[in-house]
């Protein structure tokens, strides 16, 4: 466990070292139709990242108390490994971080339902799911 | 110790006074030849080792106890062979005494006019046998709850589950029996050294014996070193190609291995994924029939995968394995059946440990069994596996 934090850390140090900048989002062509499919259904043509970030960060009535909001789990930067709530890593939630983010469009819709239901009470709408996309492939 | 006593020259020992035992002219002859002391005091290690591991350290030092335990019977094996091939003093002839002289033995004890042994006396020499007996019967009955209840071992083709515990419950008995019986011997020796005044437990260790008037000697034999020896790595190797050999037929009902891949995906995605041998068909059924809200979180799957999932489960459920875990984990708690720290057994076992341990870091849930049982998800939870990371007990 302590080696971890470590490789995450040199791995970084040496990717800065080789002059390879972290990209703040990368395109994917799975990812960008998830993103349309969105837009169709919430009938937007963009969403808006700044409220993506609000809705990730704030605190929501109506869940589990245990678990008020998305960074119970995700912790207060989406670039971090969260924890579940028995401990097991969660692998950062930014695109920048983790490219295979929001690719596959069966695991996007399981995760929305389960955790919007855990932390809200009820399923995210189009226009929410779209923000927070659109957030988290902007870090 | 030598008593130093001047040598009488001119003096006359009055009547009342007691004859001097030793003296500075008493000769000593060769007892407990090379063999029998090492055996002894190797024995006594490996014995205190298996009491120690068996009685106080617990699961965690099985591998410990399994060793002393090996060795322990390879001892009594080769002291056994070395009681038909020895010399005067190390063979059963000489010291097994049949019970009309045992009794008799013990009525001169009583009445204080018994003859001093050189060897082992009647009641010393059934005492050889009981401890010898005794350990072979433990290693007897060792072998069938390794095989029984951890499906490993010589005998893990052959023992269920049940026939293991049962056995289980004889082996402790014959374990207190073996340190009442190591009692006895050792309150034997105590009582000898002092009826005869000579230090045993020291003639152990020198081998050497006083030699007096009227002592009780076995008849002479010769010892058969090179035939003894033979005889013992023959019959070590062949014990140990035998055991090597039951050791690796296929043993039946294990659990599965490894997990279904869209199982250890689709659990383990927020907690280690459980063993399907760790719960009843029933109570998986259950457990995932109620996905929406498992554990207060919602883990509803599509109803395809939720199915596949399930059928999978079932098909490996605890009724279909014979290990430890699937047995001791089927007696659930009424309130919480689908939770397995919930269960009467694991609360159990878990008693002593500190809840700090379960907070910690590298732990951080009492659900996570991976942290500290390293072969948690083969659901064998082999006690030798344990681990608990040193990080946690801070």
């Amino acid at each position: 466990m302590k080696l971890f934090p470590n490789l995450i850390l040199s791995g970084t140090l040496l990717a800065v070292a080789l002059g390879a900048p972290i990209q703040p989002a990368q395109a994917d062509p799975a990812r960008d139709a998830i993103i349309a499919q969105l837009k169709a259904q919430a009938g937007v043509s963009s969403f808006s990242a700044a409220r993506g970030k609000k809705f990730f960060h704030a605190k929501h009535a109506g869940g589990k108390p245990e678990t008020p909001s998305c960074t119970t789990c995700h912790t207060n930067d989406p670039r971090n490994f969260g924890k579940t709530r028995v401990g097991k890593v969660i692998d950062p939630m930014a695109v920048s971080r983790n490219p295979q983010r929001f690719t596959d469009p069966k695991k996007v819709a399981k995760w929305f339902r389960r955790n919007c239901k855990t932390v809200l009470g009820r399923e995210c709408t189009a226009q929410e799911k779209g923000d927070i996309l659109t957030y988290l492939s902007s870090i | 110790m030598q008593l130093k006593c001047p040598v009488p020259t001119n003096q006359t020992t009055t009547a009342n006074e007691p004859m001097p035992l030793t003296d500075r002219n008493m000769t000593t002859r060769p007892v407990w030849d090379l063999f029998i002391r090492s055996f002894h005091w190797l024995l006594v290690t490996v014995i205190t080792i298996g009491a120690v591991t068996g009685f106080i350290l617990g699961p965690t030092w099985l591998r410990m106890h399994l060793i002393a335990g090996t060795i322990a019977v390879a001892l009594v094996v080769a002291r056994i062979i070395w009681g038909f091939s020895g010399g005067s003093f190390a063979r059963f002839a000489g010291f097994v005494a049949g019970p009309r002289e045992t009794l008799r033995h013990l009525a001169e004890l009583r009445r204080a006019s018994a003859p001093r042994h050189v060897g082992h006396n009647p009641a010393g020499g059934w005492m050889i046998l009981f401890l010898l007996g005794m350990i072979l019967l433990l290693a007897i009955t060792g072998t069938t709850v390794l095989g029984g209840v951890f499906k490993t071992g010589p005998l893990g083709f052959a023992v269920s589950y049940d026939l293991g515990s049962a056995v289980n419950k004889i082996h402790k008995l014959l374990a207190w029996g073996l340190l009442g019986l190591i009692a006895l011997h050792v309150a034997g020796a105590v009582y000898e050294s002092l009826r005869t005044r000579e230090n045993l437990p020291l003639t152990m260790v020198t081998g050497r014996k006083q030699a007096r008037p009227g002592d009780h000697l076995p008849p002479a034999r010769a010892a058969h070193p090179r035939t003894a020896a033979l005889i013992m790595l023959a019959g070590g190797a062949l014990g140990t190609v035998i055991g090597l050999v039951l050791a690796q037929k296929p043993v039946p009902h294990l659990p599965i291995t490894p997990l279904d891949p869209t199982y250890a995906q689709e659990c383990g995605d927020c907690h280690i994924p459980f063993h399907p041998s760790l719960m009843s068909a029933h109570r998986w059924r259950m457990l995932m029939a109620s996905l929406d809200s498992h554990f207060g979180e919602d883990a509803s799957l599509d109803e395809e995968t939720r199915k596949k999932l399930e059928d999978w489960m079932v098909a490996h459920a605890a009724e279909t394995v014979d290990t430890k875990p699937a047995h001791v984990f089927a007696q659930a708690d009424s309130k919480n059946p689908i939770s397995l720290t919930a269960t009467p057994f694991w609360k159990n076992t878990h008693k002593a440990i500190p809840d700090k341990v379960f907070k910690s870091k590298p732990v951080y849930a009492r659900t996570n069994c991976a942290a500290c049982h390293k072969d948690a998800e083969t659901g064998m939870f082999y006690p030798s596996n344990i681990e608990i990371p040193a990080e946690a007990q801070k």
